[in-house]
């Protein structure tokens, strides 16, 4: 079944394209991975799928309902690339607000609270105002926040950055269980190697899909020997040409 | 509409404030801190104004052997000390000259005939040479003066040709510059923490993405502008409690009407003024450029809006703009409640007034969150 369906896609900003003729098709319980390098419409395109940028043209289904649908919100789960914390509030505080927005029952909150919480390995520091924790941490209660109300669909953006390569590694595993609970993911990063974690992924480059498909799929059908080298040879002309940065290498951002 | 989303939010703004003290302090100390700088410096009667007396009056005598009559000294006498700080002089170049070095504000000048004429039933002078540069000193100059014939013809049964009797007056028997002032402070201090508190809170959402987080959930754009507009009501009032109390402590303001319709009033213009914050929000790409349209907010109500002087002293073609501040209304309606003991059946206009503000700007808040990209 699928889980989002992005026919003809497109968004403009000004005389910006910032996205360009967008086909997608993400199916129930993949995790989808929209790689590229910064600037390529990565994060306009979850902006959409959300419901907080509207389209220029084109046609969102997400769970089969037209995105915007407030009906639909309380199936999505969406962490932005900024955190998006309160800063001032407790992490518990924090979880409070929006287990009130997503009107989950009141029995189910301190459950839901005290697990999510223990699958970002934070329990102890619920009490914590935001601003006294490490950025590492902030990152692993925004994707708690995310996860609270027990979302079908996961719409991560670019959870990853400014991770260090231990806390990665822990985010891709707590991905891999997101899967395992039946959940849609789809992530967005311009780390290459986190391809690997993808069932499918998607490259972007400057708005459009220059490729698509499992990620070895993905190299084997540009003749390359790794993600990078694909995606260089795919974009080649194009984005060399113009100077374009290529997408970071392990660990490395753009 | 779901209230449990709304609370939600209003319980996250209650929550905020609570583990920021700063915030809680300029919301709490700084319109008490303001109320105290222009209770005391606005507010306070004009004293110790230096004047020099020159009287060259020769007086009068009434039968020979009789003391020699001088109404020019009774005048005097009936100047109030506390205001004016006399000095005598008999050189009247040499008092003028003291005025004109800046040392003394006024020459009060009796001339020889001054009694006689008076009591010839003829008219007189009183010439004043007075340092004008300050006109509210020169005013109460001025009123000292005007009170001190009266009350000394008065004194002599001498009767004035037009005397005016003003101590029935409709409202207000007792009020001072305090009491007209007090409440513009009140609504001066709400209205600018308010709209800039949510300024700099919205701006700091959008920036940061909460915004879009929680426009991501299911509760909706007015949901959420109710939501901050319920906490700020409550804060709003609390701070009208906590100023009217002061001033009453402090200032000893005039309380003729109901406090309740007071606080009604203050939880208006907190309201529609969270609603301008989140509007003006809409303005703004970072918080500096948030702090840089305070003076937009700040000029035209400090100037328009009747708080520290009356709308009456503005040119009649500017009294439109000043009727489209909220400020200007909850002032009004604050002095109309404080000062002149009235209640709803009489300030509905202005409680009426700040209602639609209040709609008109939760609207267009609303929109501002609406608005996609």
């Amino acid at each position: 079944m699928t889980a989002i369906v992005v026919r003809g896609l497109c968004k403009r900003f000004g005389d910006i394209v910032a996205v360009d003729s967008l086909d997608l098709a993400i199916e129930h319980g993949e995790v989808y991975g929209l790689l590229g390098p910064n600037g390529a419409g990565k994060t306009t395109v979850i902006r959409m799928l959300v419901g907080l940028a509207r389209p220029t043209s084109g046609e969102v289904l997400v769970l089969g309902r037209p995105v915007g649908e407030k009906a639909l919100a309380g199936s999505i789960g969406y962490m932005p690339q900024e955190l998006a914390l309160y800063e001032t509030l407790t992490v518990d505080e924090n979880l409070d607000l929006y287990a009130e927005l997503f009107e989950m029952q009141r029995d189910r909150v301190d459950v839901r609270k005290t697990e999510v919480l223990r699958f970002v390995a934070l329990e102890e520091r619920r009490a914590s105002i935001v601003h006294t924790l490490s950025g590492g941490m902030r990152h692993r209660v925004s994707l708690a926040v995310s996860l609270l109300h027990e979302p079908e669909l996961l719409l991560l953006d670019e959870p990853t950055v400014g991770v260090d390569p231990e806390l990665r590694a822990s985010f891709w595993e707590n991905f891999g269980h997101l899967k395992n609970q039946g959940r849609t993911v789809v992530i967005t990063t311009h780390y290459m190697d986190e391809a690997r974690h993808c069932d499918r992924i998607g490259l972007m480059h400057r708005g459009r899909l220059v490729a698509e498909g499992p990620p070895a799929e993905v190299v084997r059908r540009a003749g390359a020997t790794d993600l990078e080298e694909a995606f260089l040879r795919l974009v080649s002309g194009g984005a060399r040409a113009a100077g374009a940065a290529p997408p970071a290498k392990e660990g490395v951002r753009a | 509409m779901r209230s449990r989303h709304v609370l939600g939010v209003t319980r996250r703004v209650f929550r905020g404030f609570k583990h920021d003290r700063r915030a809680l302090a300029l919301l709490l100390i700084a319109p008490i801190l303001a109320m105290t700088v222009f209770g005391i410096a606005f507010a306070g009667e004009i004293t110790n104004v230096d004047v020099i007396v020159v009287n060259e009056d020769t007086g009068f005598v009434p039968l020979p052997g009789m003391p020699t009559v001088k109404v020019s000294e009774m005048f005097v006498d009936n100047l109030d000390a506390k205001v004016l700080n006399i000095e005598r002089m008999t050189d009247l170049d040499a008092a003028v000259k003291k005025v004109r070095d800046g040392d003394s504000w006024a020459v009060i000048h009796f001339n020889a005939n001054f009694t006689s004429a008076i009591m010839g039933g003829n008219s007189t002078v009183v010439e004043v040479r007075a340092d004008k540069s300050n006109a509210q000193v020169y005013a109460a100059i001025v009123t000292q003066m005007k009170d001190a014939v009266e009350k000394t013809m008065e004194e002599r049964k001498l009767s004035l040709p037009v005397s005016f009797d003003v101590s029935n007056a409709v409202y207000g028997k007792d009020a001072e510059f305090s009491d007209f002032l007090i409440p513009g402070v009140i609504t001066f201090a709400i209205f600018l923490l308010t709209t800039l508190l949510t300024l700099l809170t919205f701006t700091t959402e959008r920036v940061g993405r909460t915004l879009d987080r929680v426009l991501s959930t299911p509760a909706t754009e007015l949901e959420i502008v109710l939501g901050y507009a319920l906490a700020f009501g409550v804060i709003g009032t609390f701070q009208a409690i906590v100023l009217v109390s002061y001033g009453v402590v402090a200032f000893h303001i005039l309380i003729e009407g109901s406090l309740l319709l007071a606080f009604l009033i203050t939880a208006l213009l907190a309201m529609t003024s969270q609603a301008l914050g989140i509007l003006l929000s809409s303005a703004a790409h970072t918080e500096a450029q948030a702090v840089q349209m305070l003076p937009v907010i700040i000029l035209p109500v400090f100037l328009l809006s009747g708080i520290f002087w009356p709308l009456e002293a503005m040119p009649s073609w500017l009294r439109p703009f000043s009727y489209a501040l909220p400020p200007t209304w909850a002032a009004k309606g604050l002095r109309n409640i404080m000062i002149r003991g009235w209640g709803m059946a009489e300030v509905w206009p202005q409680v009426v007034a700040l209602v639609v503000f209040l709609f008109l700007f939760l609207a267009l808040a609303t929109l501002s969150l609406r608005r996609k990209q």
